[in-house]
């Protein structure tokens, strides 16, 4: 009750200005997981059939689940990173959504 | 290399007989597993055949490759991963069963070997998909969790019984490889 001038608006409006660029681009992004039986060469070609990324872009982002565990491919809506992994489970990969 | 080769649409690859009829066998368990629990209801009652057909039954997710196949999509929201599987597993599992009858139709025309196996280039994900589930299901029963497990198993003796799976499951490694290749 200090700033009684403040916008009367909790949760939302504190989320817009936190992240801006997350609000942009629909808050949700598409984690691949690191899998031992997962080919290095099948989830470069699963990321350039799939999303259309480069073979460079597709091969950086395998890399980084192969070192890092996980890499965050796409980012969008809810319901288009549901459907995004729903296809990477199609391809028998570990795929989770989650805000950014 | 030899044994696969693409002429333009189609990518022809050599299988031996017994390796034609070792993938067919493990594709059709494979296929199997997902139609388990979805058999058609034999009724001659119409109503009875369209109400079991408008049930979809949930696979058995205490079966760990049903479990590797079906992951949780949101891993802290076990009501939300149960939610998107409801929506989705039927879709999935059809999907995958049409995959699957690709593949063997593919091994089928090849008369167990005899003719090279031919992979339709637009039916390469069909094949890449399928493999890579087959490779999945070998892998749980192998028990490979981490890297350093498939290394273990590189290091067995040929008398060990898994030594034989870790073959075949490295072998699907090397035909997803070559179809890579001329994709």
């Amino acid at each position: 009750m200090s700033t009684p001038s403040a916008p009367q608006e909790p949760g939302g409006a504190t989320a817009i200005e936190e992240r801006p660029a997350d609000q942009e681009t629909g808050g949700w992004v598409t984690i691949v997981w690191d899998a031992p039986v997962n080919l290095m060469s099948y989830v470069t070609h699963v990321f350039i059939t799939y999303f259309g990324y480069s073979s460079e872009v597709a091969t950086d982002l395998m890399l980084r689940v192969h070192n890092h565990g996980k890499a965050v491919v796409s980012h969008g809506t809810r319901e288009r990173m549901e459907t995004d992994v729903e296809a990477m489970h199609g391809y028998g990969l570990w795929a989770t959504l989650e805000q950014a | 290399m030899r044994d696969f080769k693409r002429s333009g649409p189609i990518i022809k690859m050599k299988l031996t007989d017994y390796e034609a009829t070792l993938l067919e066998s493990l594709v059709d368990q494979f296929a199997g597993l997902l139609e388990d629990g979805s058999e058609p209801l034999e009724s001659s009652d119409p109503f009875e055949r369209l109400a079991a057909e408008s049930v979809t039954p949930e696979l058995d997710r205490s079966d760990p490759v049903i479990s590797r196949l079906f992951p949780d999509a949101y891993p802290d929201d076990p009501g939300a991963s149960a939610d998107f599987r409801r929506f989705t597993q039927a879709r999935q599992r059809d999907t995958r069963l049409g995959e699957a009858e690709i593949v063997l139709t593919a091994l089928r025309d090849s008369d167990a070997g005899e003719h090279p196996v031919q992979v339709r280039v637009i039916e390469l994900d069909a094949w890449l998909k399928t493999l890579t589930a087959v490779r999945m299901s070998l892998a749980v029963r192998l028990n490979i969790e981490t890297a350093s497990d498939a290394e273990e198993l590189d290091q067995l003796p040929d008398e060990d019984p898994r030594s034989y799976i870790y073959r075949v499951y490295e072998w699907i490694a090397y035909l997803t490889e070559n179809l890579i290749g001329l994709a």
